[in-house]
């Protein structure tokens, strides 16, 4: 039976002037649907890489990536789009936020991609209201983001990436940047998204505060997988066994 | 929001990268439209001018060092009116002019393709030109120096067919119908190469109630049932003038002295009584104040002499231009020039001007749309991380693109609009500072071409780097946040 999210021989490899990156040597790798999944690693690990081929954003070298049973690097530029606003919601690190619009803006943005997001732009409205008041951001719609702390831009982020109703969410270093309490409350919210709404969270973090409230950990080192470890501390400091 | 929306927002967000793009377009449009106008204004003016003169042939004495300069203030360069003091032509070489001018006439029906006799030119077509002879003076006039101009009015009324009275009426001697004319109508006589006078009448006019009044069709009074005497007086050489103390005052002048009909003015301590004021003809015509002819002569101790004389020929393809070269090759002292003639010069002239002016800005626009391009090109690079966001979120290729179309768009017009406006602006300033002496007229056409003109140079500078960015990976755009 295929995974709700699958790779298999996943390869990329960089040129970077002369110099040959292998960032992914061939991962194969399999989350259920409403999983909650921490990478971790190294910087230069690959578990961006990775992340990255999996949300529709790198396309491999080799190998494939299925969600939901479709091969997405099989799909064309404007499927592929569509499958990024519809079946996953990303949230980054920084410049996660158009410093252009509003709180209410940056959130229904995704809307105006949406085929029928003219159409359907009164629900968009009140369903990312309906969001930003779960997120404790309803206070602040009119702001820019400019005028948000780091965990409201973050929050208004997680709002964002929520208001296509994706079944994925995509987060990469979500919590950098953050002091400790702020992180808490980030994850906590993701866990909230993951139990209640029954999304698919994928996450890439350094930080081990996540692994209180991951399902399935997955340790990358040098490109290749290394998961289900028993102790995910001792493995990021390197006495980790080759699953 | 809409995509449109979400355009709008952007630029209203980046006022000074927006507006650097807007000002440097808008000078290129501004640079364009500014010598489009003058350019139309140039040619519509000669073209006027032309109209106005048609077939005319002016005599005056041959300008040497030391005469007094010709007077510019009207600007104009391209008239009949254009004045010199202090050398005059003796009328007694009028006839001889005359005898000159009628043989060239023939010769050239002749050389255009058979006799005088001949059937397949109109006999109509040897209607006797009209002589408007000029005698110009500066002097004192209530005060102030002026330019006195004697004429017969008579001649002077059908060489100079266009003039029409602000206030006054004509003496009665010109013509018994013209005197029934509303000036404010702006009926204008032509005199037909068939000898038939014609009133022209605009097709409405407003009346002083602001109602809009349309005229009937155009009256013709054929020469022999309107008057003889007019015939008479207009055509040949032979027409008399009287020792009056008549006087009529450019439109101009008037204006600046604040005079009407029925007032007086003081000339060489002679007084004058205001029988009309013209209407302005933006020639210098409009700063003069005319007198009677023999009146002038004597007045300025110049009996028996004129400074100018204005031959118009009464037929639409006289050859004219013969005309000036025998009168030129025949008589010494005297210069012809014909109306037609100059006004090709000018053409030429301007438009070798013209298309100089148009390779300077045409390069410059070359040269400013490459400066347009990079600062697009570096704002749009600043946005990649944006257009990176945006392509994770779902925007596909077409959509961005359409982003920045809708953003260049809105940045064409206002372009175009802004240049368009100091287009306009730097035309009357061209044309005062490089002494076209134009009247400025702005045409539609001008500003669609200014839209058009800011609305292509904003595509074109956004469109090859909206195209590299819209299909850039986002993981390159995002690559010092997604680590390798």
């Amino acid at each position: 039976m295929v995974s709700f999210i699958q790779t298999r021989a996943l390869k990329k490899i960089y040129y970077l002037g002369d110099q040959r990156v292998e960032a992914l040597k061939g991962v194969d790798l399999d989350i259920p649907s409403s999983d909650f999944v921490v990478f971790m690693g190294h910087s230069g690990s690959g578990k961006t890489t990775l992340v990255s081929t999996i949300g529709g954003l790198t396309k491999p070298t080799e190998g494939t990536v299925s969600i939901d049973g479709v091969d997405i690097w099989r799909l064309n530029d404007q499927e592929l789009s569509v499958l990024r606003n519809r079946k996953i919601g990303f949230v980054f690190q920084s410049f996660s936020l158009l410093s252009t619009l509003n709180v209410l803006n940056n959130v229904v943005m995704p809307v105006i991609f949406n085929k029928n997001g003219r159409r359907d732009a009164d629900i968009s409205r009140e369903r990312a209201l309906s969001i930003l008041e779960s997120l404790d951001m309803k206070k602040k719609l009119e702001s820019y983001p400019s005028e948000l702390s780091g965990g409201e831009q973050r929050r208004v982020a997680i709002a964002r990436a929520l208001i296509n109703n994706p079944e994925i969410i995509l987060a990469d270093e979500p919590t950098g940047e953050l002091d400790i309490r702020t992180e808490q409350e980030v994850i906590d919210i993701f866990r909230m998204i993951n139990t209640e709404y029954k999304k698919t969270i994928i996450v890439v973090s350094h930080s081990l505060t996540w692994l209180e409230c991951a399902k399935t950990v997955v340790i990358m080192k040098d490109g290749l997988l290394y998961r289900d470890v028993a102790d995910p501390i001792e493995a990021l400091m390197g006495k980790v066994c080759k699953t | 929001m809409t995509i449109l929306k979400f355009a709008v927002l952007d630029l209203m967000r980046r006022p000074k990268k927006s507006g650097l793009i807007v000002f440097a377009i808008a000078i290129s449009v501004a640079l364009l439209s500014s010598l489009s106008i003058v350019s139309s204004s140039a040619t519509s003016t000669i073209l006027e001018v032309v109209s106005k003169t048609g077939h005319t042939l002016t005599v005056r004495p041959v300008i040497t060092a030391g005469i007094d300069e010709a007077d510019k203030s009207s600007l104009q360069n391209l008239t009949i009116s254009d004045v010199i003091f202090g050398k005059y032509i003796p009328e007694s070489a009028v006839q001889e002019i005359g005898r000159i001018y009628d043989k060239a006439i023939l010769e050239g029906w002749e050389r255009k393709g058979g006799l005088v006799s001949n059937p397949g030119i109109p006999i109509t077509s040897l209607v006797p030109p009209t002589w408007a002879p000029r005698l110009y003076a500066k002097a004192v006039v209530d005060g102030r120096e002026a330019i006195v101009t004697g004429i017969d009015i008579s001649k002077e009324y059908f060489v100079r067919f266009w003039w029409t009275l602000s206030s006054g009426e004509w003496p009665e001697n010109v013509n018994v119908d013209v005197k029934n004319v509303d000036p404010k109508i702006g009926a204008m006589y032509i005199m037909g190469h068939n000898g038939q006078v014609t009133v022209a009448k605009p097709k409405s006019r407003v009346d002083e109630q602001g109602k809009t009044i349309y005229n009937e069709g155009n009256h013709s009074y054929s020469s022999e049932t309107s008057d003889d005497k007019l015939r008479d007086s207009a055509h040949g050489h032979g027409a008399t003038d009287e020792y009056r103390d008549d006087a009529y005052l450019g439109g101009a002048y008037a204006a600046a002295r604040g005079l009407k009909a029925g007032d007086t003015v003081m000339v060489a301590s002679r007084q004058f009584r205001v029988m009309g004021v013209l209407d302005e003809t933006n020639s210098a015509d409009d700063y003069m104040v005319f007198i009677p002819l023999l009146t002038a002569q004597r007045l300025f101790h110049k009996e028996g002499y004129i400074s100018m004389l204005s031959v118009r020929a009464m037929c639409p393809n006289c050859p004219v231009g013969d005309a000036m070269v025998e009168l030129n090759r025949n008589i010494t002292g005297i210069t012809a020039v014909s109306q037609l003639d100059v006004a090709g010069l000018q053409f030429d002239f301007f438009n070798m001007l013209y298309r100089f002016l148009l390779a300077v800005v045409v390069a410059t626009i070359a040269v400013g749309i490459f400066s347009i391009f990079n600062i697009v090109a570096g704002s749009l690079y600043a946005r990649a991380r944006e257009i990176g966001l945006l392509k994770a979120v779902g925007a596909s290729r077409f959509q961005l693109f359409r982003i920045f179309l809708y953003e260049h768009l809105i940045i064409g017009i206002v372009a175009g609009l802004t240049g368009f406006a100091a287009g306009v602006g730097m035309a009357h300033i061209m044309n005062a500072f490089l002494g076209i002496g134009a009247v400025v007229r702005v045409e539609g056409i001008v500003l669609w071409h200014a839209l058009a003109l800011g609305i292509i140079c904003s595509l074109l500078a956004i469109y090859y780097p909206a195209y590299k960015l819209s299909g850039i990976r986002i993981t390159e755009i995002f690559r010092t946040q997604w680590e390798v």
